[in-house]
């Protein structure tokens, strides 16, 4: 069985605003400034960047994707390590962005009614990385900046699992 | 007492052990473990009274953990901490002996919800 259903760009809102709310942000002085749809290559970062997924299999197929700047990375690792910035090792930054697609990709797959699986987060970083799903194309995407650094969280969706939702 | 937190990432220990303190249960003893299969031993080496866990690791998934433990007669407290959250889920943790579900992202408040009935 296929799912016509999707997450939505709000249904990322949502699930960004209680992260930031709760990890990232939970002062309320920092939050992220999202971009208006059609704004995304704001984020397109020149220079070192991370990028981290999940994939999701079962009645709907598809990724969810958080990326950002090193920079970022290297922020979200010290809010959530409660360190400062310069403390935070490259593997607190793997780990945090790793954490970060789990929770968003958990919270993802709660919106979809049916039974599926989530799997472990894969993360990879260097310069000009960015995230690419040949078998997939993108249903909706969240793009910011935070501490005026860019961040993006993205969902893909499985090709087949489109076409035959369309059929 | 002594809790037991599994989870494969550091990072995400680190915020159950602060949110444990800010909830007000900063004076227990916590063990970590990085996954389940070596949180199923660190249970068996340090008998904890308290198990909270991740739903999704390697080598031994929680709930694959909860069962184990049920099996080797442990009636250990257990609850998940996880980022996922369905009926499915919670019906499956709950016929295993689950005693809660917190669900990421968490707060202190959602800690002391949970935890408050079994740490007092």
């Amino acid at each position: 069985m296929t799912l016509q259903t999707a997450p939505t760009i709000e249904d990322l809102g949502e699930i960004a605003e209680q992260v930031w709310s709760s990890y990232l942000d939970p002062e309320g002085v920092n939050p992220l400034l999202p971009f208006e749809p059609g704004d995304s290559e704001k984020t397109r970062t020149r220079g070192e960047s991370i990028c981290a997924s999940v994939s999701i299999t079962g009645a709907w197929h598809g990724h969810v994707v958080v990326s950002c700047s090193a920079l970022a990375g290297r922020h979200a690792a010290a809010a959530l390590l409660a360190m400062e910035v310069p403390e935070v090792a490259q593997q607190d930054v793997v780990d945090a962005l790793g954490e970060l697609a789990n929770i968003v990709g958990g919270n993802v797959k709660s919106t979809l009614p049916a039974v599926c699986m989530i799997s472990l987060p894969h993360v990879i970083s260097g310069v000009g990385v960015d995230s690419h799903w040949p078998a997939a194309t993108q249903v909706c995407e969240l793009v910011g900046e935070w501490l005026n650094e860019p961040v993006s969280i993205s969902v893909w969706q499985s090709r087949s699992d489109r076409a035959e939702a369309a059929s | 007492m002594k809790i037991l937190i599994a989870d494969d990432s550091r990072v995400m220990r680190q915020i159950v052990t602060r949110t444990l303190r800010q909830a007000g249960f900063g004076d227990h003893d916590l063990v970590e473990a990085g996954d389940g299969r070596e949180a199923y031993d660190k249970f068996m080496a340090e008998k904890p009274d308290l198990v909270v866990s991740d739903w999704n690791m390697p080598e031994m998934t929680g709930i694959e953990l909860l069962r184990g433990l049920r099996s080797a007669g442990e009636a250990v407290p257990f609850g998940f901490v996880t980022s996922e959250c369905t009926d499915e889920m919670k019906s499956t943790a709950e016929a295993a002996g689950a005693l809660f579900f917190i669900v990421k992202p968490f707060t202190p408040d959602g800690f002391r919800d949970a935890l408050s009935p079994l740490l007092g």
